[in-house]
């Protein structure tokens, strides 16, 4: 390491020069990293190694001198950094370990901004002072992965979304003390991550030094195994338990795992003690989560539950309206009602359609007419149509599925060919209709409820019994969902 | 263009060249093996642009001219002819018949001016190896190499020619594998690159272990001439990582065990390390040395081996393909293995200029 000599003095100055936060992060990941690893290895690898602040990559950005120390670190000690950041300075974030020196990809501008203070590697790095605020919030955001474009600001409010957008904003301003935890729910793209990133956001604009924990579900149940497969599960149990806020998207994805679930309960219940504000996100309200532990739900049924609904006509055009005004596109006002008649489900597909017809008359420079939009936007539109599952499709597919002729469905015979593809088709109706299950029983030959809820049983033992069942039931849902 | 050649000949010759060939490619022509009629008989060569493979066959040679065909297909058919003889014939349109005994094949080819041509190697550095140092250092470290394409740097063998020494390295991040062998060079020939592995296992198929081997060196390609044979590579651009900064300068223990006592030892026992977790325990004792070896849901296994050791007892626990690898690939009775402590990466030694750095992996108690 004698060659380096120079790069390392310089390193020691910089490092009393720096605010003292980065050297308490550092210091206190590195102590940890020295416990962690033999004395060998960490003198070897991390000895001259150092934090790079403001990095847009992350908050867990550690600089190195040599090719080969990115390499060995990553492939065998990234482990140890990730939990000496957690243990250490409370920062929950991927590690990633870069290059110092002339090979840095980093933006050339800075280099000039900070020529103040000599050709020093370090202070390259730094981001100037006078970069405007938002820049560096942005940034921060991007790295917990927040869209900054998701704000309270840029969320249209019609009578769908009033309740549940005035909601989230009392929580941001810490008016809400009682709505813990907060609960939206709402179909996909309605609108959901969009409110509970502009809860993060406006919380970080208050106080940036807030300890916003932003996941989602999944990100949860994958950190969850990845602690008990290391053994290190008071590391995890900490990391959020010490949150100010803690915002959780796609909760429902925690269903049927039983012992994220636990976890997750021990979680939540930690931090209401503490009254510390929870915002969660669901496709589908509580109860309806299936496998979901009843302590749970009525967790989350404990604080605000709030329903995203899909947005009405005027919300429709008032979207699309905002969003034109965005890309500084213009299309006339008969197209844009035209748009929003046609996607009436989900706000995301509406943007998408949008985009199309937008870039299309960009592209093209032809006038838009309806028969143009029409035609551009023919799939989304069937698409649209098809999401409404109806008990005929069902019928129809299982026929198809079994060879049968769709007078079975409806026949009193009773061969087994029949009875159980029948029995197949009318638990698919339970679970993909909202039909109840008289109406069921009655589109199936007038057959009584009991009758529905004894194929749903049968075919539910069936599915765990027999794998055929499954993937063919498995199959039936996903041609009806196409 | 026309010959006359021996079915072995002919297969032993397309055998050399058709590894190279991918299956996948997207250019008709790469598929192709470029056959080359002269008097003094074939030069077959093929190519898929970043490695090409050139040898010869014996052949009578009647009409001289070249063209080229589809290298698979033409090995499936040689292979199946029922005669030793072979006559091919070839006419302007590149439709070569083909006639064995009794049997009569017609494949089309594409014209030899499509072919990429060889790089050329005027005016390169020329170094002379013997065959058998080179084949033995590959095979010490060719199975280190990565396969992470994401370091591409990695992918292949870094070969440095400094202070009158060959030096091969390869590493994945887990390991390293080094030979150092001393050769005679100028010294104005002093500089180092990276081979790529497909060149590395053409390689590793070409050398024999007598004879010389011609190495020649242009800015971005390498060459190697063995015999009558070519391969001619590109070099992977980029610098090679300071591979020095890997080896522990200072080890506490030595351990000395026969490796193929160890490599059996450690094969039977691995057996049962689960999947999951992939390792074995060393453990080290007086004179002994415990392999163990255990996965919670089927079972476990250990075994001893006679070591001579005297240091400290500890444990550690290793990947045990990583392991086995270098063990396999050395011919040595007797090998070192050099230890810090349970978390410091082991050093396996030789008594020759090999040198293999392991990782331990993390045992949860």
């Amino acid at each position: 390491m004698k060659n380096e000599h120079d790069g390392g003095q310089n390193q020691d100055e910089t490092n009393g020069n720096q605010a003292s936060s980065t050297d308490d992060v550092w210091g206190k990941v590195r102590g940890k990293l020295s416990e962690y690893l033999s004395a060998d290895a960490f003198s070897r690898w991390f000895k001259n190694a150092e934090l790079v602040e403001d990095d847009e990559r992350g908050p867990a950005v550690i600089g190195v001198k040599s090719d080969m120390q990115q390499i060995w670190i990553e492939t065998n000690y990234l482990d140890e950094v990730r939990a000496a950041f957690a243990e250490g300075a409370s920062i929950h974030a991927q590690p990633v370990i870069t290059v110092l020196g002339g090979a840095v990809p980093q933006p050339v501008k800075q280099v000039a901004r900070g020529s103040v203070s000599d050709s020093d590697q370090v202070r390259v790095l730094k981001p100037g002072e006078e970069a405007p605020k938002t820049v560096a919030l942005e940034r921060k955001l991007k790295r917990m992965g927040i869209n900054p474009e998701f704000d309270f600001d840029s969320f249209v409010v019609g009578d769908n979304s009033q309740f549940a957008h005035a909601a989230c904003s009392a929580v941001a301003s810490r008016e809400g003390r009682s709505f813990n935890p907060l609960f939206i729910h709402g179909r996909a793209g309605l609108g959901k991550t969009h409110l509970m990133s502009a809860i993060a956001q406006q919380l970080l604009i208050i106080d940036p030094k807030a300890k916003v924990v932003f996941l989602t579900a999944e990100q949860f149940a994958n950190e969850f195994i990845e602690a008990v497969r290391k053994g290190n599960l008071d590391v995890f149990r900490k990391s959020y338990r010490t949150a100010d806020i803690m915002l959780v998207d796609d909760i429902q994805f925690i269903a049927g795992k039983e012992r994220t679930q636990d976890e997750f309960f021990h979680t939540f219940s930690a931090l209401l003690n503490t009254q510390t504000q929870l915002v969660l996100t669901c496709d589908r309200p509580a109860p309806e989560i299936q496998q979901l532990e009843p302590r749970l739900i009525s967790r989350f049924e404990s604080g605000l539950t709030v329903e995203l609904q899909p947005p009405g006509f005027e919300t429709r055009v008032a979207i699309l309206q905002r969003k034109m005004d965005q890309w500084n596109v213009d299309l006339t006002d008969e197209v844009i009602h035209h748009i929003a008649n046609l996607i009436q489900s989900n706000v995301r597909r509406l943007e998408g359609a949008l985009t199309r017809v937008a870039s299309f008359s960009f592209l093209s420079s032809e006038t838009m007419t309806i028969a143009k939009v029409d035609d551009l936007l023919r799939d989304l539109v069937r698409d649209e149509n098809s999401r409404q599952i109806t008990v005929d499709s069902i019928q129809k597919a299982v026929c198809d599925q079994y060879d049968l002729s769709l007078a079975d469905m409806s026949s009193r015979r009773r061969p087994a060919s029949i009875a159980f593809p029948r029995q197949i088709a009318m638990a698919l109706s339970r679970q993909l209709t909202s039909h109840s299950l008289v109406e069921i029983g009655e589109a199936f030959g007038k057959r009584d409820h009991g009758t529905v809820i004894h194929a749903c049983k049968r075919v539910e033992q069936e599915i765990e019994m027999n794998p055929e069942v499954k993937a063919v039931v498995e199959k039936l849902i996903a041609v009806l969902q196409r | 263009m026309k010959f006359q050649i021996a079915k072995e000949a002919f297969l032993d010759g397309l055998q050399q060249v058709q590894h190279v060939v991918s299956s996948r490619t997207t250019l008709p022509i790469l598929s192709n093996v470029l056959i080359e009629a002269t008097e003094s008989g074939l030069r077959l060569t093929t190519t898929d642009l970043d490695v090409g493979v050139s040898g010869t066959a014996e052949a009578e040679v009647s009409k001289t001219g070249s063209t080229t065909l589809p290298v698979k297909r033409l090995v499936n058919i040689i292979r199946e002819l029922p005669a030793a003889e072979i006559e091919i014939s070839v006419d302007a349109k590149n439709v070569a018949s083909i006639k064995s005994g009794p049997s009569f094949f017609k494949i089309i080819g594409l014209p030899d001016t499509e072919f990429p041509p060889l790089a050329d190697f005027q005016d390169a550095k020329e170094y002379t190896i013997p065959q058998n140092l080179l084949l033995d250092g590959l095979k010490k470290t060719s199975y280190a190499i990565s396969t992470d394409e994401t370091r591409y740097v990695l992918n292949g063998i870094f070969t440095s020619f400094k202070e009158g020494k060959l030096t091969l390295v390869a590493t994945d991040g887990r390991r390293l594998a080094m030979v150092d062998n001393e050769l005679e060079f100028p010294a104005s020939h002093e500089t180092d690159f990276i081979i790529p592995t497909k060149a590395v296992q053409e390689l590793q198929r070409l050398l024999n272990s007598d004879g010389d081997l011609l190495l020649r060196l242009s800015d971005n390609q390498v060459c190697f001439e063995i015999g009558s044979s070519i391969i001619v590579s590109k070099l992977i651009e980029g610098n090679y990582p300071n591979y020095r900064q890997v080896i522990p300068s200072e080890t506490k223990e030595r351990l000395t065990v026969s490796r193929e006592a160890l490599l059996e030892t450690v094969r039977r026992v691995s057996l049962l390390s689960s999947e999951k977790s992939n390792s074995v325990k060393l453990t080290f004792g007086a004179n002994e040395l415990g392999v163990a070896a255990n996965s919670p849901d089927i079972g476990e296994a250990n075994e001893s081996v006679e070591v001579k050791y005297s240091g400290k007892e500890f444990a550690i626990a290793f990947n045990p393909d990583f392991l086995q690898a270098p063990l396999r690939a050395l011919g040595d009775e007797n090998i070192h293995l050099d230890l810090i402590d349970e978390m410091s990466p082991g050093v396996l030694r030789t008594e020759d200029a090999f040198l293999y750095v392991l990782m331990p992996m993390r045992v949860t108690s």
